[in-house]
């Protein structure tokens, strides 16, 4: 941390002084922010986040990929089962 | 005693005697070459004129400092703002992570939400599916059993061919005799 001592030294002005008073609190500013952001681990735990979200992608993915198809499936077998249907009606007809 | 007021004198003379020019010294100089200087600072503030102080034959200097600037106001709203926006900088990237993470958690939502519609259209499907096999699963037991029973018949007529062959063999040997 920055230097408490306030008096003038042999061989420093006032303005030396100030400036470096100034310099060590600008200093100081930036490494609390820093320390903030550090002790807050919000870095590592959103990259974390993120790497797992990626590593689910691919599943989410393939669920999606398998849902069509199963869509697809059932429109085939209402094709069948309309199909079905209308051999049933046919056959009713013809028994008449 | 004029001798020794006079040899005073030139011991005087001598420890005043101005001693040779260095950056911490000036001395009083002519105006024009305290003009000549003042133009000098202008474009190269580098060194203020120290004073100097002779206490008791002890000459004794200040540090030679940078003059003033003229708009020290300006200068700290310089600085403020600088230190505000490298603040803003550092604080910018977790906001910009967040922002991130609020962007994949939003796709993966409309994802779910696909898969959801998707979901409900095939549930929807299979149910009437469902529906429409149970009114047809009637049907469907009548052709099983008509299955069975023209697999009994096609068993019965193999039977019925096997007796009639035999039948015949049997005729015709007692015929011959």
């Amino acid at each position: 941390m920055a230097s408490s001592e306030t008096q003038p030294r042999f061989g420093q002005s006032v303005k030396s002084l100030l400036s470096d008073k100034v310099t060590s609190c600008s200093g100081d500013v930036i490494a609390l922010t820093r320390q903030v952001l550090k002790g807050s681990r919000s870095q590592e735990l959103l990259s974390q986040a993120a790497r797992n979200m990626v590593i689910q992608e691919d599943a989410i993915l393939h669920s999606e990929d398998s849902l069509r198809k199963m869509s697809i499936i059932t429109t085939h077998l209402q094709y069948h089962v309309e199909h079905s249907k209308n051999l049933q009606d046919q056959l009713k007809h013809l028994m008449k | 005693m004029a001798a020794t007021g006079d040899e005073s004198a030139v011991m005087d003379s001598i420890c005043k005697a101005p001693a040779p020019p260095t950056d911490l010294q000036l001395t009083a100089e002519p105006e024009h070459e305290q003009e000549h200087r003042r133009d000098d600072a202008t474009e190269n503030p580098k060194a203020k004129r120290p004073s100097t102080n002779n206490d008791g034959g002890v000459e004794t200097a200040e540090e030679a400092t940078e003059p003033a600037e003229p708009d020290i106001n300006e200068l700290c709203r310089d600085m403020f703002d600088k230190m505000s926006v490298f603040l803003q900088g550092e604080l910018t990237a977790t906001c910009e992570d967040y922002k991130l993470l609020e962007n994949m958690n939003k796709l993966t939502s409309l994802k779910y939400m696909e898969m959801k519609d998707i979901s409900i259209n095939i549930s929807r499907n299979l149910q009437d599916l469902n529906q429409k096999y149970a009114s047809l699963q009637p049907y469907l037991d009548q052709i099983n059993q008509i299955e069975e029973q023209v697999t009994a018949l096609e068993q019965a007529a193999y039977k019925l061919d096997t007796y009639s062959k035999k039948l015949e063999a049997k005729f015709k040997k007692l015929e011959k005799r």
